[in-house]
């Protein structure tokens, strides 16, 4: 735009050679911008993030409205009963996004888990930062284990739990496959694992009418889960949904247990 | 009349809606009749001043006074008169693409970029380039402005239309005089609580840019950028300055919404849903002006016919006179249409 005059100053945020060196890392190492400026925007939130901590996905954000619209239409509990769950939380971005989606009308407590302690960290962080400490709770432990009092009394389950399969890590853009955490990315041989340890779960922790939502690696693994759960889970759930991303991709599986 | 035939009052909103008319209508009488009372008195001083013997510099400064007063009034008057488009009032947001011309054409809308913010600068608006995408060689594909201010919208809305440049294009390998054209948009900056309009989702198109490969975790993007087409009328928003997909798609609804309201008013339809499609492809494709850098100096508006050969103040940012002069043009049009019906 305009020239300024000579004794014009331009304040950076860190000195010419700092920001060249973390430049460097960008370009050679492949470091994730993200990491380098150390937060991500998602949503309507600017979320804290660090190596450790997996980066919140841009299609992801269509979880927070499933649940919005779901509650909207048909959750069906007592106000003050209504427990969330958001597993693998990472940087707390789901349960953030729900519990100012949902608002405390919608729910009285949201609890966030991960295993990994860096993550709960962040977390926790993250949820301090937008005063959310009232409603978000953050545990840390595998999957279901620290919720066991809440067995099949959780209102809503949200997870975007690892699911790339093992052998296709080594194959990722540099940026996630040799920066983010292999904990939070590798879903094991077909990358159904967790998804599948979800399901599992999902039948024993949710309420009659709870409501689930799981993110997924694509088609495959949504007709996949959708066909476990109507045959191997037979009359746990209903109204199972595959709902598709903003790229067309089926990413979402969706329903209520019965 | 109406407003004393009692049947009038069986219908409370027509009824308001006369009485408001009534009231708007009451007011401007009262301000020219104001008017004539100042050039009734300017003209007493000047003739009272003529028959007398000496001169009553006092009187003469009194005559001199009211007559600069009435003259900025007056200006004010009219300039209301012609920015009385509902949205003329508020800020505006401009979008530049380049058409037609390769690189060349791409540099123009370079230029055209800076002529607007330039302009923008000298009448004091808040200006800002909120987007901007570079042409591989040089000048821009594509740019979006935001100028906010009062009357920002009113004053530019007639900018909209393709703009055409004729030079010896510094791209071209012989240096032969070429034509390039580009297209300008402009849409009020309406905030978002203004807009009471919502537009039923299966009227819209979302698309957003792809990740690559199979997206999700698989992928780290730091882009996202946001495609919403108004299926009935075809009217579409990009959107890619801001840095979630739900804030692009928050900001180009609030940018369709904008969009379609004012083609609804200038297509004078009381709803979105009766937007006539067809016109509204027609018109992205006017010629509104164009601008001669060789063999000679001249930049013509086809509307007005205004014209000007100092063609570098206009790169500058001098467009008041060719506002004024499609202002102007607008209203007469208008007037005329209305004495018609």
């Amino acid at each position: 735009m305009r020239l300024g005059a000579p004794t014009d100053r331009v304040k950076l945020k860190v000195g010419i050679r700092d920001l060249y060196s973390l430049w460097r890392r960008r370009i050679e190492e492949r470091r994730p911008f993200q990491y380098i400026v150390g937060c991500e925007h998602w949503r309507d939130l600017v979320l804290s993030v660090q190596e450790g901590v997996l980066i919140p996905r841009p299609e992801t954000e269509i979880l927070v409205d499933l649940v919005a619209d779901a509650v909207v239409s048909k959750v069906n509990a007592r106000l003050n009963d209504r427990v969330w769950a958001d597993l693998g939380t990472g940087s707390g971005a789901i349960a953030i996004g729900i519990a100012r989606a949902l608002g405390s009308g919608g729910c009285r407590k949201v609890i966030a888990t991960d295993l990994s302690s860096v993550a709960a960290q962040v977390a926790s962080f993250n949820v301090q930062r937008y005063g959310l400490q009232d409603i978000i709770e953050v545990r840390e432990g595998s999957w279901f284990e620290p919720l066991k009092e809440f067995q099949g009394k959780l209102t809503g389950l949200v997870s975007n739990p690892p699911y790339i399969p093992s052998m296709n890590i080594p194959g990722l853009q540099a940026e996630v496959g040799k920066h983010e955490p292999r904990l939070a990315l590798d879903g094991g041989a077909d990358g159904l694992d967790d998804l599948l340890h979800l399901c599992h779960g999902a039948a024993s922790m949710l309420r009659p009418g709870g409501y689930f939502a799981f993110e997924t690696n694509g088609e495959r693994q949504c007709k996949f889960l959708v066909d476990y759960m109507e045959n191997e889970l037979k009359g746990s759930f209903l109204d199972i949904q595959v709902v598709s991303d903003f790229a067309g991709f089926q990413r979402f599986v969706t329903g209520f247990r019965q | 009349m109406a407003a004393s035939d009692s049947a009038l009052w069986d219908d409370r909103a027509k009824a308001q809606e006369t009485l408001l008319a009534l009231a708007d209508v009451k007011e401007k009488i009262k301000l020219l009749a104001d008017f004539k009372t100042q050039v009734e008195d300017a003209e007493t001083i000047v003739k009272l001043t003529e028959e007398m013997d000496a001169i009553d510099g006092g009187l003469l400064e009194e005559a001199t006074n009211i007559i600069k007063e009435l003259n900025k009034a007056l200006d004010r008057f009219e300039l209301t008169e012609l920015l009385s488009g509902p949205y003329d009032k508020e800020g505006a947001v401009i979008a530049i693409t380049a058409g037609a011309g390769g690189t060349d054409a791409q540099d123009w809308a370079d230029m055209l970029l800076r002529m607007y913010v330039r302009w923008g600068e000298k009448q004091r608006y808040k200006t800002r380039v909120v987007e901007k995408s570079m042409g591989e060689e040089a000048g821009i594909k594509s740019a979006t402005i935001e100028l906010e201010g009062r009357y920002a919208y009113g004053y530019l809305s007639g900018e909209k239309g393709t703009h055409r440049i004729v030079r010896q294009s510094p791209f071209n390998a012989k240096g032969l005089r070429q034509t390039s054209f580009s297209g300008v948009e402009v849409m009020p900056l309406l905030p978002e609580e203004s807009m009471d309009v919502e537009i039923p989702e299966e009227d819209l198109e979302i698309s957003f840019s792809r990740a690559g490969g199979k997206g999700g975790q698989n992928v780290n993007k730091v882009e996202t950028a946001v495609r919403i087409t108004h299926t009935p009328t075809g009217v579409t928003v990009r959107c890619t300055e801001e840095r979630s997909q739900l804030a692009n798609k928050i900001k180009a609804l609030s940018r369709l919404k904008a969009k379609l309201l004012v083609i609804a008013e200038e297509q004078r339809a009381s709803e979105i849903k009766q937007i006539r499609g067809d016109a509204v492809k027609a018109e992205w494709g006017q010629q509104i002006r164009n601008y001669v850098f060789h063999p000679y100096k001249l930049v013509k508006d086809v509307r007005t016919g205004y014209e000007t050969s100092d063609i570098t103040s206009v790169m500058d940012g001098d467009l008041v006179p060719f506002i004024k002069a499609y202002l102007r043009y607008k209203y007469t049009m208008s007037s005329t249409t209305e004495n018609l019906r």
